[in-house]
């Protein structure tokens, strides 16, 4: 089936997704009909208490779970249509991941990590990018460490520095500083933005951490799967400045 | 493929074979391989020395048995085809000496003969012989013992052979195709085959056969066979090999070879068993970096090509690893046991290395089928949600898989449908009581894992709660244990039989022509030379005359007129005639009633009974009922077949074709045969005991029985090492099995420790599990074990079946142990890890 495509600046669009499961007690609506959009290049941060259904919702925006109802676009392509594949192939060209958990492949040293979303494309270059984002990570010196020979924070770099490889258009974070000490949280805040801005990346994170929820330019606010959004003290001082 | 998916591929099998990920697969790829290779490279470079071996029992490989000359293009056409080929005539005939003649089993050999096997000959009569190249010159005759007492002759005298004049040069002491039947043969005569012409004993109606030997490859045998086949008469022609059903030795080195087979197939279901494991434990270690590179936008393609390219890097380096590990341990074994067994040590077999490369192949791919599948099907999410598996839940492809997996390599290998079929049912039969076992289990863990957390109530809930996991484990464990039972009993079962057949003390010299006066002194000679004479039996020589009132060289059947005349006229009329109401040792009534069961008195009216061996009645159609005719001296006795008997006639005890009641023939004079045993090492005071009873002839038997125990016991030690093979075999699949689990108890152990849970508390709740898992499993596999066996022993070996109520014992209590064991050491490993090691082990 070929994708459907849409054509306008929002990175992310969705109409009406909303996600229902099977349980031994029958089906169950985990997320209401959500509608929203995200700029390119815009920060959002999807906040909400465990349980509220923003982990889902992040599933759902990056292509990892298909929607039960609603339509979805990413890039303008048309995800609640695609099949695995077709989105295994558009989140290869154009997202980026970071887990809370790392999710590096334990048998592949630090610089192999980074490499392999790369490969999976098909860069020949694989080495030679994964050589200078592990430099601008200040990992230099650890490329070739496995990742159960790194820290918390290191692992988490290497993580980022796999997550821009490939110049995604669209970078997914679930928890990035949810595993890390305060310190180590901070470094990594300032790594992410830092890279962010310099690629003008569109960020989408999950977080409970007040604190980088308003490091974003928007917050997301989930309850028990439904979404409402809270406007952030930038775009009140511009719809002030635009009502004025 | 792209070269990123290639390189994908290897660098995380280099990287993970590093650091120990892949230990437990490569292990049992390894093991696969390595069992299978030094298991069927031994037992084949054994089976050809057993076969080369027993070949010398019929001096050759194979032995063409003609009632008449065969075409001389046959012959030619065997060496063209590369075999070695020599000819013996034979006849039965008499010989003259000193105004005394014998009938004799006159043999003359060409220079060839034997071509397997060595003649034996000394200077004198009973003394031990000694192996020689050569054959008698021209004019000159070897002859056995026996003949030096009743023809009175020594070496250097003359015997008449027919029309022609011999001088007696050496005693025969053996020669390799003497055959087994203690009294079916007269004494030996050989002469050289040049001569045989001047004695003029070849011509119409002479009762002459012709051997012709033929040695070589087997492959150049068979297609020789093939050639000659369709010009073979089956009236005329006999075409013999040592691995003929008919002979002991041929049971022998059958027997052995179906064990070998049996002990192969066993250690190839181990292996599998064990690949399959550690398929399991691949897959799911592998879920993880499937959800992430699919996350990262790899297609499923990619994905798949990765892992099987790793399983491919992975069987490549278990076969190589294994098929170098398997050979050094076979020619390890080899060079242990050379001084004990013959094994052609030079001789290197191809088909074992194919097997086992395909063994291993076919194991890896179809064992890691289905965990693969299961990989593919891992999904994305599982980044964001790590408690999604895999999403395939139908096993069916998995039973499927490993079901035919195994069915196939047991029928590849054996090429024994019967074989193969009888294991496959009866591991299914076991996988299925196991299941409801298991079920069982669940349900008493969940009745005993209740109440205060003990290390027991902590096994009993951890049976309960890995229900499935159990399930899988305690299967493995059992059909593990279940296959050693049954090499190991298979192995007693088979000695023990063939040890019985030759058991200590088994008579190695036959008297023949005892007078009814001599018995008492000759016993008592020979109890005072610390030898102890066995039965006497009495003998009569009567002349089989007719089958009811038809003499026996013009008896005609109707149905097959020719078949019917040759085979009497084949019977030599002679025969020795003996009355018992005792059943012989190893005879067996087949059809009709023994006589003895129900003696008559002797002035019953009612004909005389005779009993026949079974081959001589189908041979010559003799049935119940039947009247024969012996002339016995001057009298005719008419008798009537009222049993038909099976003799075992290897059994190297005196065995008669014809039985008659006793009250037929005791009005005759009989003279006795009897038997004694004396050990090799005193064969010189033979001719001491033997000096007062000039008249008793000796017939030595000796060198055939040492011949028979010397291959028994060659064949048994043989077994003996297969048995520890496979057993070595057998305790790496459990370590392999316990290793896996263990694996996936750390997580648990993890929490436990965390929780502040003592190390003693912990270990010993690991080791009752196991001890639960291994009586569960022992008993379940002797059970099965027990079937397996009565199938197998009725089926293929053509044994006896027998209960073995101790190993209902010694299979739970051994389970217990070892795997109580195996499973305290893996734990012992585990505990060791301090606490956040086993946490970051679980990220």
């Amino acid at each position: 089936m070929t994708p459907e495509l849409i054509n306008n600046t929002n990175m992310i669009s969705t109409k009406g997704i909303s996600k229902i499961v099977n349980t031994t007690q029958g089906e169950l609506q985990i997320l209401q009909p959500i509608s929203f959009d995200v700029k390119a290049g815009e920060s959002v941060a999807i906040v909400g208490a465990s349980g509220s259904g923003k982990s889902t919702l992040l599933s759902l925006l990056a292509g990892l779970d298909e929607v039960s109802d609603g339509e979805i676009y990413l890039d303008n392509q048309g995800m609640h249509s695609m099949d695995e594949e077709q989105r295994a192939q558009l989140r290869g060209a154009k997202v980026g991941f970071i887990f809370q958990s790392f999710m590096l492949v334990q048998s592949l040293t630090a610089i192999e990590n980074i490499m392999l979303p790369a490969e999976i494309a098909g860069h020949s270059d694989a080495k030679q990018r994964a050589l200078d984002i592990l430099h601008k990570v200040g990992l230099e010196h650890r490329a070739d460490h496995y990742p159960n020979q790194l820290s918390g924070g290191e692992q988490q770099r290497v993580a980022i520095a796999r997550a821009f490889i490939s110049e995604p258009k669209i970078l997914f974070a679930d928890e990035p500083t949810g595993n890390l000490d305060a310190v180590n949280s901070e470094k990594i805040e300032k790594l992410l933005f830092e890279l962010n801005q310099n690629s003008n990346t569109t960020l989408v994170l999950v977080t409970h951490d007040q604190e980088l929820a308003d490091k974003c330019e928007r917050q997301l606010h989930m309850q028990a799967g439904v979404l409402t959004e809270i406007t952030t003290e930038s775009e009140q001082l511009e719809q002030a400045v635009n009502a004025g | 493929m792209t070269n990123h998916t290639f390189s994908l591929a290897w660098r995380l099998f280099r990287h993970e074979t590093k650091r120990g990920e892949l230990t437990i697969i490569l292990l049992a790829i390894i093991l696969s391989v390595a069992s299978v290779l030094s298991l069927s490279l031994f037992s084949e470079r054994l089976q050809q020395a057993l076969s080369d071996k027993s070949a010398e029992f019929i001096a050759a490989d194979r032995v063409l048995d003609a009632d008449k000359p065969v075409d001389l293009g046959w012959i030619e056409q065997a060496k063209q085809m590369k075999l070695n080929t020599a000819h013996q005539v034979y006849a039965r005939s008499m010989v003259f000496a000193n105004e005394q003649m014998d009938l004799v089993d006159l043999r003359a050999a060409d220079s060839g003969y034997p071509l397997k096997g060595k003649v034996k000959i000394s200077q004198q009569p009973f003394s031990p012989g000694e192996i020689t190249e050569t054959l008698p010159a021209t004019g000159e005759a070897w002859i056995e013992s026996q003949l030096f007492q009743t023809l009175s002759v020594s070496i250097g005298d003359k015997i008449e052979v027919g029309d022609a004049e011999f001088t007696v040069t050496q005693v025969l002491s053996e020669v390799p195709d003497a055959g087994f039947n203690v009294f079916g043969g007269d004494p030996k005569v050989l002469i050289p085959k040049a001569d045989l012409a001047a004695t003029n004993i070849e011509g119409p109606g002479s009762r002459v056969g012709y051997s012709y030997f033929f040695t070589g490859e087997k492959d150049d045998l068979d297609d020789y066979y093939t050639w000659l086949k369709p010009q073979l008469d089956r009236e005329i022609h006999d075409w013999d090999s040592v691995e003929d059903e008919n002979t002991r030795i041929g049971r022998s080195v059958g027997r052995a070879g179906q064990y070998f087979l049996l002990a192969s197939l066993l250690a190839i279901v181990l292996a599998a068993v064990s690949i399959a494991v550690a398929a399991q434990r691949y897959s799911q270690r592998h879920y993880d970096p499937v959800a992430i590179m699919k996350t990262l936008g790899a297609p499923k393609a990619m994905v798949q090509k990765i892992y099987l390219l790793q399983i491919l890097f992975i069987t490549a380096l278990g076969i190589t690893i294994g098929a170098v590990l398997g050979f050094v341990i076979q020619q390890l074994v080899v060079t242990a046991i050379a001084d004990k067994v013959d094994v052609s040590i030079d001789v290197w077999h191809w088909r074992p290395l194919l097997i086992a490369i395909f063994t291993g192949t076919v194991c890896a791919v179809l064992f890691s089928l289905y965990p693969l599948l299961k990989l593919f099907s891992v999904s994305p999410l599982r980044v964001l949600r790590r408690d999604l598996g895999a999403n395939l839940s139908s096993r069916l492809i998995q039973f499927l898989a490993s079901g035919g997996a195994i069915f196939l390599l047991m029928w590849a290998y054996s090429q024994n449908l019967k074989v193969s079929a009888i294991l496959f049912s009866s591991g299914i039969a076991l996988v299925v009581g196991l299941l409801f076992v298991t079920y069982g289990l669940i349900w008493l863990g969940r009745k005993m894992g209740q109440g205060r957390m003990g290390a027991w109530q902590l096994a009993w809930a951890r049976i309960h709660r890995r229900a499935m996991d159990n399930s899988v484990q305690l299967i493995s464990f059992a059909v593990t244990i279940m296959l050693l039972l049954v090499v190991l009993v298979m192995r007693n079962d088979m000695v023990q039989q063939w040890q019985d057949q030759l058991p200590e003390g088994t008579p190695n010299y036959f008297m023949v022509n005892i007078s009814q006066a001599q018995q008492p002194e000759l016993e008592q000679h020979f109890l005072q030379n610390g030898v102890e004479v066995k039965k006497f039996y009495p003998i009569v020589r009567g002349r089989f005359a007719a089958i009811n009132d038809e003499k026996v060289r013009t008896a005609v059947s109707k149905e097959d007129p020719e078949k019917q005349n040759q085979g009497r006229n084949g019977l030599g009329r002679e025969a020795n005639l003996t009355w018992s109401n005792e059943l012989q040792n190893g005879s067996k009534v087949i059809d009709g009633k023994w006589f003895g069961d129900n003696p008559l008195p002797e002035e019953d009216p009612s004909p005389f009974q005779v009993s026949v061996e079974q081959g001589l009645a189908e041979r010559i159609d003799i049935k119940m009922g039947d009247t024969l005719t012996f002339n016995i001296g001057s009298e005719i006795v008419h008798t009537q077949v009222t049993s038909i008997r099976d003799v075992h006639w290897q059994s190297m005890q005196p065995n008669f074709f014809f039985v008659i009641e006793p009250r037929a023939l005791q009005n005759f004079t009989p003279t006795y045969i009897s038997s004694f045993n004396l050990p090799t090492q005193r064969k010189a005071d033979v001719t001491q005991l033997m000096q007062p009873f000039a008249n008793v002839t000796l017939i030595d038997v000796d060198a055939r029985i040492n011949q028979l125990r010397n291959i028994v016991d060659q064949v048994s030690m043989a077994v003996e090492f297969i048995l520890i093979l496979v057993l070595a075999a057998g305790s790496l699949v459990l370590i392999a099995q316990v290793q896996a689990s263990m694996d996936e108890r750390q997580q648990e152990l993890a929490i436990l420790r965390t929780l502040g849970a003592k190390g003693n508390l912990i270990r010993a709740s690991v080791v009752f599990e196991f001890v639960i898992i291994g009586v569960v499993a022992g008993i379940m596999a002797a059970l099965a074990n027990e079937l397996t066996l009565y199938m197998l022993q009725t089926q293929i070996f053509q044994m006896q079946a027998s209960l073995h109520w101790q190993y209902w014992a010694v299979a739970p209590i051994a389970g217990a142990i070892v795997v109580g064991i195996l499973g305290a050491l893996g734990c012992w490993r585990l505990l060791s890890l301090n606490t956040s090691h086993l946490l970051r082990q679980m990220v």
